[in-house]
């Protein structure tokens, strides 16, 4: 069994508290990752994120919320079997840490887990990359829901 | 390309062993479980197991069948595996920059900046 993790770190124009919101909660998380959502924020409850794969079918993974810290932390777990307890040996551990950086937020990414697992992510991506992870499909997206945020402003 | 297939390809290129393995094959062109296991800290049988596996999933062809059969890299199921790592991290890229748009999106919306506010005027 090897470990493996994958870090990334990004700056955003954006404080803390607003980048904290779209990496937690549900109705952010559609739209920069899964088609659905439904957990909620506190560390241990079960949830789950879909996968749209047409024809009103959804690929379901599990996602329980490991800790949540506002506006510095938020982990969550997820890929382990419906029914069981997240852990190391059964699960992805994906942790955002947020830090003040000038006006902005610096935002670091880690995900860990064991490889042998099946690596579900490169799974996902097989089946679904053209769809999931291009901007061809993103970019539409997103100008709609700028229009959104801004009328409810 | 099933699913199968590939949480074999990702179980066989996981084992920091088997990809050492890969790395002499690939630096040397061939090689036999014998010399193999001269340098490596496994026995000759272990290694055997492991090309086995390798040869299983296709990154290893045996190219002859003398005393003892020769090994090389199938250089393009190995690019397989290669890019399905990279996926894992390419996905992760791309969901950030969109988590980036986002929250810049919102951050603008709800306080313009001062040159914002300047362009308006």
């Amino acid at each position: 069994m090897e470990y493996g993790t994958i870090e990334r770190t990004i700056h955003i124009d954006a404080s803390p508290e607003v980048v904290f919101d779209v990496v937690s909660s549900p109705a952010h998380l559609r739209e920069w990752w899964p088609d659905e959502a439904e957990f909620s924020p506190v560390p241990g409850a079960p949830g789950r994120i879909g996968f749209d794969q047409g024809d009103k079918v959804i690929a379901w993974e599990q996602f329980t919320v490991v800790d949540a810290k506002p506006n510095r932390l938020f982990s969550f777990r997820w890929t382990h079997t419906e029914g069981t307890v997240a852990a190391p040996d059964n699960s992805y551990l994906v942790t955002f840490e947020l830090e003040p950086a000038g006006e902005g937020t610096l935002l670091r990414l880690t995900e860990s887990g064991f490889r042998e697992r099946g690596w579900a992510e490169a799974k996902i991506a097989t089946e679904y990359a053209s769809h999931v992870t291009g901007w061809d499909f993103f970019l539409p997206r997103l100008a709609p829901y700028a229009a959104t945020i801004g009328a409810v402003r | 390309m099933s699913v199968i297939v590939d949480d074999d390809l990702w179980s066989a290129v996981g084992d920091p062993t088997r990809r050492r393995m890969l790395d002499l094959l690939l630096a040397d062109g061939t090689g036999t479980a014998t010399s193999l296991s001269a340098r490596l800290p496994v026995t000759r049988q272990a290694v055997a197991k492991h090309l086995v596996v390798l040869d299983r999933v296709g990154l290893v062809h045996a190219v002859s069948a003398g005393r003892e059969r020769q090994f090389r890299v199938d250089q393009a199921q190995l690019a397989r595996a290669v890019a399905q790592l990279a996926d894992v991290g390419a996905a992760w890229d791309s969901r950030l920059r969109r988590i980036k748009r986002i929250a810049e999106t919102i951050q603008h919306r709800a306080s313009p900046t001062t040159q914002d506010k300047q362009k308006r005027t």
